[in-house]
């Protein structure tokens, strides 16, 4: 995989009329992703006419913005029923959604598990960073327990969702993880993701100091990118993993990677069916 | 460091350039510094990056990709880096800096650039 440079990243993929440095606060792994996307975007080989970018509410929602391709910022929770709708109307798109925790797993919860059950060729890119970062640092469904956050002064009580393992056993195609640190991982699954047919979850752990790290007397992002350096293990190192060792961490690499039937080709069969009939006059 | 007293030759002279700052879109983050496996970035005392081995530089884009920010370039120069070299150098508001310290980072991102119009 030929990797293109910063510099063609800039010049060619990004909206030079949007305001540079982005909005996002220092060493937010947001900006790592965005360089990733677009790179395995390049690296793809699609064109900028191909891509659709589409995205939620929330500091992630502001990513497909800086990109210079077909892109839709919707309501929140909401952003993979629009993909449903461009995939559905335009097929020939790549349709990519980017959507943070808070965004997919509690306002769109319902949409990310029947999205993954209904298997369309979608890539949804979610980011984890644990908290509900842009309104202040209110817990999300994926903060750990006993993690401080501004609705939680003691504490929080309650235990995270895993989004890897809710996506696998909702029926997605491709479920994959990688931490912002583990940047070449996340541009290969990236790319794999953008290649595979059917609904491709790629869950990427971000540091959020502002408003997570701070609270969980985290000295800096920094620190809590080597946190994610050492909770991130390769996945074929953690299935010989005990179950203590594990404690702490989490798998990277591609989880699940399975063909299941597509939505696109069963609506085109019915469609197919339906027109044969209603010209046999059958219906 | 056993990589720090390895003794340069004269095509390092030629590398000065080899990993390269923006400032306008720096954040003052410390990715570049923190994560390089080789040391060569330092922060100055306003908590911008420079280069400071850059001999022991082995390219691995590191930097590059974990800068949020699209500020720091790692290899050969290209037109479009040559063109904003004037904004690149010394920190915004040190001495032999163009930027100063109360600079408008969107005025310096908006630009426009030669090779910048045909993707217009």
């Amino acid at each position: 995989m030929t990797v293109p440079s910063t510099q063609t990243v800039v010049y060619e993929w990004l909206r030079h009329d949007k305001k540079f440095p982005h909005v996002w606060c220092p060493g937010c792994g947001l900006g790592i992703l965005l360089g990733a996307l677009v790179r395995a975007l390049a690296a793809s080989g699609l064109t900028k006419d191909q891509v659709a970018l589409v995205s939620g509410i929330g500091c992630a929602g502001r990513l497909p913005v800086y990109v210079d391709v077909g892109s839709i910022h919707t309501t929140h929770g909401r952003a993979l029923t629009f993909a449903t709708g461009i995939k559905l109307s335009k097929p020939e798109l790549t349709v990519v959604v980017v959507m943070g925790d808070g965004d997919a797993m509690a306002i769109g919860g319902n949409h990310l598990i029947h999205a993954a059950r209904r298997n369309l060729d979608l890539v949804a890119v979610v980011v984890n960073n644990r908290t509900f970062g842009m309104t202040g640092g209110q817990f999300s469904p994926t903060t750990p327990m006993g993690a401080k956050t501004t609705t939680a002064l003691y504490g929080h009580i309650e235990p995270e969702f895993d989004i890897a393992a809710v996506c696998a056993t909702a029926g997605a195609a491709l479920v994959a993880r990688s931490t912002v640190y583990h940047v070449d991982r996340l541009e290969r699954l990236l790319l794999q993701a953008l290649q595979k047919k059917g609904f491709s979850v790629v869950e990427v752990m971000s540091p959020c100091y502002t408003n997570f790290g701070r609270q969980n007397l985290m000295a800096s992002h920094v620190v809590m990118m080597k946190q994610l350096k050492e909770q991130g293990i390769p996945v074929e190192r953690w299935q010989k993993m005990s179950e203590i060792e594990r404690r702490g961490s989490f798998p990277l690499g591609v989880l699940v990677d399975r063909d299941l039937p597509g939505y696109l080709d069963s609506y085109r069969e019915v469609c197919k069916t339906a027109a044969k009939l209603r010209s046999e006059g059958k219906i | 460091m056993a990589a720090r007293k390895r003794k340069q030759s004269p095509q390092h002279e030629d590398q000065r350039e080899k990993v390269r700052f923006y400032p306008a879109w720096c954040k003052r983050c410390g990715n570049c510094a923190a994560f390089c496996p080789q040391h060569v970035i330092e922060m100055d005392q306003w908590g911008y990056p420079h280069a400071v081995r850059t001999h022991d530089c082995i390219s691995c884009h590191m930097c590059e990709k974990l800068c949020p920010d699209f500020a720091v370039t790692v290899g050969e120069e290209t037109p479009s880096s040559v063109s904003r070299r004037g904004a690149a150098g010394p920190s915004p508001g040190t001495e032999g800096s163009l930027v100063s310290q109360d600079h408008s980072p969107e005025r310096l991102a908006k630009t426009p650039h030669p090779d910048e119009e045909e993707h217009d």
